[in-house]
């Protein structure tokens, strides 16, 4: 069992949660991720990692409330409850090394996380860090503290429809970037759709891009085959080869297409747990 | 001599109906009367030729158990069993027993072999329902002289729990470090309810902790912790892993919905009960028409489970009948069950709708030819004409390979052209101390073998602490 040590809000859909799970912060390196249970019953769900502490054995974790188990856990697990698992780490860490300038982009709750792990851990290998974090609006976006600002040289938010910091997304910030030679390397993390279109741009003008393919898991560990993409022609499992891929390989319709395949379900679910609490 | 009674006691099993009803235990064991008539058959053939014990991987004593259960001595019949099998329970019911012990049982050759398997299992279950394996484990407990070495196992399928077990049996102190939030293996994620019931694998595993076995789930060696950390910590290290990756078809349309590997579906629907969704929270989609691919136990268990799920299930194999390698009780079952067979057809295309959900199977019709492989099956070969059979969810069960996460974390280890770990003949890899069995050595094997590698592991590593404290 893994003891909640801290909860609070992010915005009014995401959340911020720690656990205690040393065995897992003593091993995690960034673009690594987790396996939770909420309870016996529980689906395992993957999350990124925000930042895993060695000296308090605490895992952070931003977590939005997206279906039943994310809403299963907001509402009823709060500081001093549990968690049934927690596995981990999983996947392959990314190479922290010194590439120059290295941007992280994110526009959805995972990429958010890893954003503020990766640049941290770029930062401290001697990097020039440059953080761009997309929201949709004000009300979808976070508190300072919880930005990558504290690891970013350079840090831009934006939202959608401009309520709060720049207006527009981050694939426009960073073709800014890009054109004044600023980038030498983009990782990024969030929606399907747009890490699309940021390898396409990323492509177009020859700077790699390493990024986090999200896909459905069940066991994490490379057993089961949910999560395979196909990747250069071939087939890989996103959480054992992954889950940050070279951008420039993944087939991106066939990893979007795939992200849905639950859906029918994913809202039986959802509607079940939401009229038992009297919502519907 | 006693009369030879030739035809075998039949064990009771649930009617078809009843079955697909939900995922009950189909076959439902003798009783005690039944197993005592039933054992009455047993020929006591002596120790030193009954061919049985000799068919049998890990050489149980089967004439003494059987006489025991003639004596209604059911704790005499337990403790000779677990002199060999720690896990008669799982065994009697999964063992391939047409090819292993009873296969070669001489009353076989002019009637029904002994039912074996099923004498075993009686023996496990009326000792688990009367206390009697409690009784014999509080026994063997206290004779445990406790040892100061440690060792770590990884992976808890019946390869790493055997092994466990052994060696706290010899007092060592034992942790098993296993991936999944549950430990069991295949036992808990991949063979279904209705054949192996969940509460008996669960009560074998409490048995070990009694040993003082320490199970650390959540815990993926090679992720979680590396073997090189283990061995700084622990005197030895058996690593029992498995063979848990699927093999795919990199043929169009593997990204299809509805297109799951055997173990996606059988872990959704046995480890985190989807067949009970939305009670438990992991979905499954199983649409009504289901074609499942392969022909092994684990294709028969994929198949039967879809049946459960209310689906119409065809089975599709690309070699003959006979050339099947499930064992013959799953086939009867599935056959009993509902679920049709085609055989010589290779799948080469997923066809799906414009909702990218599988809806046809397109099969290249294969022909068998008259040369038999290394494993005396016929070869097969394309007759170039093809044939599309509907479907709107495949299950993909043909074959499974040992996951990489631990070689490719393990600098020295070596490894077979297939991802199997190799070991000499006490089982040791290539690093000195870590041993290794089970699937993860053999590829896709048997319970049985898995079992078998773990005590004789156990026992390699016990001489090779004792000589390293020698030295
Ligand atoms: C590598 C990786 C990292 C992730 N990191 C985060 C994170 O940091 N924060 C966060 O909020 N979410 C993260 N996710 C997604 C998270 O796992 C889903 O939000 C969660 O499973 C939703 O479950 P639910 O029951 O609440 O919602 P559901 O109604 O079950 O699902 C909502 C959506 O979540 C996704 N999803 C559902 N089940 C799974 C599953 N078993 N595996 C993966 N995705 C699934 C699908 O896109 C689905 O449409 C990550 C996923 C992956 C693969
Ligand atoms: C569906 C199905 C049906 C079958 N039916 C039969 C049958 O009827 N009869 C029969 O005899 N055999 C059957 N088999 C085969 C049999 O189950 C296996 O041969 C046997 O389970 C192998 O045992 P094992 O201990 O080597 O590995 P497994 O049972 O595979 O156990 C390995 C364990 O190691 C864990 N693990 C893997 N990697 C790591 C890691 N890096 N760190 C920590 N833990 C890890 C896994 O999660 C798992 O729990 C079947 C197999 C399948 C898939
Ligand atoms: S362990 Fe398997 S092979 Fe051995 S006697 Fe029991 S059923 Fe037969
Ligand atoms: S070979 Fe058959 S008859 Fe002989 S001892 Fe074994 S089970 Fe009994
Ligand atoms: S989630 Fe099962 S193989 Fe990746």
């Amino acid at each position: 069992m893994y003891r909640i040590t801290a909860k609070e809000e992010l915005d009014v859909r995401d959340f911020f949660m720690e656990v205690e799970a040393p065995h897992v912060t003593k091993a995690w390196k960034p673009g690594q991720f987790v396996v939770l249970m909420i309870h016996e019953r529980g689906e395992r769900i993957p999350m990124s990692i925000y930042y895993a502490d060695r000296e308090t054995g605490r895992l952070g974790m931003f977590i939005r409330r997206h279906g039943k188990t994310t809403f299963d856990l907001w509402d009823n697990f709060n500081v001093g409850d549990s968690l049934y698992a927690v596995a981990g780490p999983l996947g392959k860490p990314i190479k922290i090394k010194h590439y120059g300038n290295v941007v992280f982009v994110s526009d959805a709750v995972c990429g958010q996380a890893e954003n503020y792990a990766t640049l941290k851990a770029m930062k401290e290998a001697g990097n020039y860090t440059i953080s761009i974090q997309t929201f949709e609006d004000k009300a979808h976006s976070y508190p300072e503290k919880f930005l990558a600002k504290p690891v970013a040289d350079e840090h831009y938010l934006t939202t959608e429809d401009g309520s709060r910091g720049i207006k527009g997304h981050y694939l426009d910030v960073l073709k800014g970037l890009i054109e004044k030679d600023k980038v030498d390397i983009v990782f990024g993390g969030g929606k399907l759709g747009s890490l699309k279109k940021l390898a396409e741009l990323t492509k177009e003008y020859g700077i790699p891009a390493i990024v986090t393919v999200r896909q459905i898991m069940v066991d994490g560990t490379g057993m089961c085959g949910s999560c395979r993409i196909l990747y250069d022609g071939e087939i890989r499992f996103a959480c054992r080869d992954g889950p940050m891929f070279d951008a420039h390989k993944v087939d991106w319709d066939d990893v979007i297409k795939r992200d849905s395949r639950f859906v029918r379900e994913q809202n039986i679910a959802k509607e079940r747990y939401l009229k038992s609490k009297g919502v519907v | 001599m006693p009369k030879l009674i030739k035809e075998r006691i039949p064990t009771p099993e649930l009617p078809v109906e009843e079955r697909l009803k939900g995922f009950v235990e189909v076959n439902l064991g003798y009783t005690l009367e039944l197993a005592k008539k039933e054992a009455e058959r047993c020929l006591q053939c002596p120790p030193e030729y009954a061919p049985c014990i000799k068919g049998c991987p890990v050489h149980i004593n089967i004439p003494a158990f059987i006489a025991k259960i003639k004596e209604e001595d059911i704790k005499g019949a337990l403790r000779i069993i677990w002199n060999d099998n720690t896990l008669p329970a799982i065994t009697g019911r999964v063992c391939p027993q047409e090819d292993q012990c009873e296969g070669v049982c001489v009353v076989g050759k002019v009637g029904d072999a002994i039912d074996i398997g099923k004498l075993e299992r009686f023996v496990a279950d009326y000792a688990r329902e009367n206390g009697i394996d409690e009784e014999l484990c509080r026994e063997m407990v206290g004779s445990v002289k406790p040892k100061k070495e440690k060792v770590a196992v990884v992976g808890a399928g019946p390869a790493g729990l055997t092994c466990a077990g052994e060696l706290a049996k010899m007092g060592y102190k034992v942790t098993i470090f296993e991936a999944l939030h549950q430990p069991g293996g295949v036992l808990a994620y991949g063979i279904p309810e209705f054949r192996l019931p969940k509460d008996i694998v669960k009560c074998e595993l409490d048995r070990l902790k009694e040993f003082g076995v320490e199970i650390k789930t959540d815990h993926i060696v090679g992720r979680t912790v590396t073997i090189d950390q283990l061995l700084q910590e622990y005197d030895a290290v058996f690593i029992g892993t498995g063979a848990g990756t699927p093999k795919l078809l990199n043929i169009p349309g593997i990204l299809l919905y509805r297109v799951y590997s055997a173990n996606e579906f059988l872990t959704r629907v046995n480890l985190m009960k989807a067949y009970k969704f939305p009670e438990y929270d992991t979905p499954i989609a199983v649409g009504k028409k289901v074609i499942v691919i392969g022909a092994g136990n684990t294709a028969m268990d994929a198949a039967r489970t879809a049946r459960r799920l209310g689906a119409d299930v065809t089975i599709a194999y690309r070699r003959g009948r006979e050339d099947m390698t499930a064992r013959i009780e799953e086939i009867k079952h599935a056959e009993e069950e509902g679920v049709k067979f085609e055989f010589f057809l290779t799948p080469v295309e997923f066809i799906g709708d414009e909702n990218d959900r599988v809806k046809a199977v397109k099969f290249m019709k294969m022909r068998p030819l008259e040369e038999r492989d290394s494993r005396g099956k016929r070869k097969i070969e394309p007759t170039g004409e093809t044939v599309t059979l509907e479907a709107d969810t495949v299950v993909i069960a043909i074959g499974l390979e040992p996951n990489r996460i631990i070689w490719e974390s393990t600098k020295g280890l070596k490894v077979g052209k297939h991802g199997t770990i190799v070991v000499d003949e006490n089982l040791m890899t290539s690093i000195p101390g870590v041993f290794a069995g089970g699937d993860a050595i053999r590829g896709e094997a048997t319970v049985i073998l898995a079992m078998g590698d773990g005590k004789k592991a156990a026992k390699a590593i016990d001489e090779y602490i004792r000589k390293k404290n020698a030295a």
